[in-house]
């Protein structure tokens, strides 16, 4: 987990300042903005799926977001919800405005070793942002993976991120299958209802050669993660990313740490083996 | 040996000046710590190379308390990082003792290893030299030779200089402190001196074994009570010669200003709360068991030796009387 690779600049800490090229709003709360270069050409780094990026609305602050997409060269996607000062300033920037991101930050999902497994996305909310990008890689590299099972829920059908690609374009994948839940029933919605742990055990995807990606809120993980040892997942079959408060990102300014490890360097991916050794403040 | 005259200290320090900002213990005003010879006033301020561990750890010196990071120009959408503000001008500690110098190097190990060279941190130590004053009458609260300090022959030391009486015996370590000794060749002296004698350690403190234990200690009970009078106030963050921790904050006037890092403290409890106002560690208790967990055990996993240096300072400054020899007797007793 500590044989990170350098791929910074030689002061990590100060941003590259980018242009946003598109502004697409993926809930009433949640936009994703899209960055490249600000010459036009390319993006200032690739992100594996999994990893995050400091993105500073420069006047105002930084906030360690994960990069939900990137298309090579051509940008980076960040999904981002309206939580705090930093972030409900970034909600009303428009298209054109500069801004900084400096990265890619953390460990990433473990592609590799789960080529030739089965697997299980389980998402929550905006959860489902870091875990798009292991899902669309997925896609692109179709052969290398098993049945792919993807089941989100939110509270509700407005709150749903990434909407086309979750009730349309997903579905549509060769050996896909997708669920949606939203907590509560509403008038607009035929699809389920109820919480993603319940809605979980009821579908049972078999454990057998498969791993179990889990993100969401913190109550609906440690449930996701119950329901998965009942359904005979072991610690080893269940992949997490874990987020903390950061300001650097790099290791140094210590705040997200869980025991030993920090979560912006060291993580935030981890597989439930691995949490089970530190200390439960995760 | 090369031995320096304390009458001519102060025609060294001066010496030294003229060319590198020297910090010297000294007590100012209210204030004790590692202030700048060039602020030095005659008859006012008191230096304090006699006395163990002034208030403030030299730490400043490589880590100030508040630095600026970059300049920042916006308006509109359009928006620059003009430029960045690393500081390498040559500094030199003068006089810092051995479990100072360990929280030096223990910053060291956090801010130019593990993947990343944070070049503020880097900048301001690559031109920075350290002379060591050695230790060998330890003071009340003293237990550095517990967490792996040696205080006569402090490791990362570019001199040590040891008291002699009249004289100071001059004593480089390392190529930098051959030539800051060339560089004041003229002012020492070739003569025999005798370096005082050890008194014993006032404190009998027993680190052996401790991080291993803690490691199955996170659930323990005791840190209930051992937690209970901490206020969570920060004072020992503050004058931790380890403590590195900080906060990244931006200033901004009209169109025009600056990105900055502050030192921040793991006792407080915005340290850790997210935007969405979660926190794992909202709870004073949980906030205590993790500042004395990373001192005597995580930083040890992940470095290989204590973070807490065993200057004494907490001790002496908590006013709620916590003592973290205590928290370590408290870790050997426990069940």
């Amino acid at each position: 987990m500590s044989d990170h690779k350098c791929t910074c600049s030689e002061q990590p800490l100060v941003p590259t300042v980018v242009e946003v090229i598109d502004i697409i709003d993926r809930t009433p709360d949640v936009k994703s903005f899209f960055v490249r270069n600000v010459d036009g050409n390319g993006v200032p780094f690739q992100v594996a799926p999994g990893q995050c990026a400091m993105i500073s609305h420069l006047p105002i602050g930084e906030s360690m977001i994960s990069c939900t997409w990137q298309e090579e060269q051509e940008h980076l996607e960040f999904a981002i919800k309206r939580v705090g000062l930093m972030t409900d300033e970034l909600h009303q920037i428009e298209v054109g405005q500069k801004i900084g991101v400096r990265g890619p930050y953390g460990n990433g999902f473990p592609t590799e070793a789960c080529k030739g497994k089965d697997m299980v996305f389980i998402a929550g909310g905006i959860g489902l942002a870091p875990l798009r990008s292991f899902i669309k890689y997925c896609f692109k590299h179709r052969e290398d993976y098993g049945k792919i099972t993807i089941l989100y829920g939110s509270r509700s059908k407005a709150d749903l991120c990434f909407k086309e690609e979750i009730l349309d374009l997903w579905p549509k994948e060769p050996n896909t299958e997708v669920f949606v839940t939203i907590d509560n029933a509403e008038a607009e919605w035929d699809g389920h209802v109820g919480f993603v742990p319940s809605y979980l055990e009821e579908l049972n995807p078999s454990s057998n050669g498969a791993i179990a990606v889990v993100c969401g809120p913190p109550i609906m993980i440690k449930f996701v993660l119950q329901s998965l040892e009942k359904m005979g997942y072991n610690d080893e079959q269940v992949i997490t990313t874990l987020e903390m408060r950061m300001k650097c990102g790099i290791g140094k300014c210590g705040r997200c740490n869980i025991g030993s490890e920090f979560i912006c360097l060291d993580g935030p991916v981890y597989y439930l083996k691995q949490l089970r050794d530190l200390p439960p403040e995760w | 040996m090369k031995v320096l005259s304390k009458a001519k200290l102060e025609t060294v320090l001066n010496t030294l000046n003229e060319n590198t900002e020297v910090f010297v213990p000294m007590q100012k005003g209210v204030q004790s710590g590692y202030f700048t010879w060039k602020s030095f006033e005659n008859g006012k301020d008191e230096l304090m190379l006699d006395v163990l561990n002034v208030y403030h750890s030299p730490k400043n010196v490589v880590l100030p308390q508040t630095e600026k990071m970059y300049g920042i120009k916006s308006k509109g959408v359009e928006v620059n990082i003009d430029k960045t503000y690393e500081d390498n001008h040559p500094t030199l500690i003068f006089g810092a003792r051995g479990c100072d110098v360990k929280g030096i190097l223990a910053m060291d190990d956090v801010f130019l290893t593990r993947g990343y060279e944070d070049s503020f941190y880097k900048a301001r130590r690559s031109n920075n030299i350290i002379i060591a004053n050695a230790c060998y009458n330890p003071g009340p609260n003293c237990f550095c030779n517990a967490m792996e300090v040696n205080p006569v022959d402090p490791v990362g030391a570019d001199v040590i200089i040891r008291d002699a009486g009249d004289v100071y015996i001059w004593e480089a370590k390392s190529e930098k402190g051959e030539a800051i000794t060339a560089q004041i060749a003229s002012l020492l002296e070739e003569k025999d001196a005798k370096s005082p004698e050890s008194k014993p350690f006032k404190q009998n403190v027993d680190y052996t074994g401790v991080a291993e234990k803690l490691k199955g200690m996170f659930e323990h009970p005791f840190w209930n009570k051992i937690s209970e009078p901490c206020s969570n106030c920060g004072m020992c963050t503050y004058v931790c010669p380890s403590c590195y921790c900080f906060d990244i904050q931006v200033k901004m006037w009209g169109d025009e200003g600056y990105r900055f890092r502050a030192w921040d403290s793991c006792m407080y409890e915005e340290y850790s709360r997210e935007a969405g106002g979660g926190n794992p560690r909202g709870a004073g208790k949980e906030r205590f068991r993790n500042r004395f967990l990373h001192k005597l055990e995580f930083y040890k996993e992940r470095y290989g030796t204590p973070l807490c240096t065993g200057c004494g300072r907490c001790i002496v400054v908590c006013p709620n009387d916590i003592n973290i020899v205590k928290i370590i007797d408290a870790v050997k007793e426990a069940e």
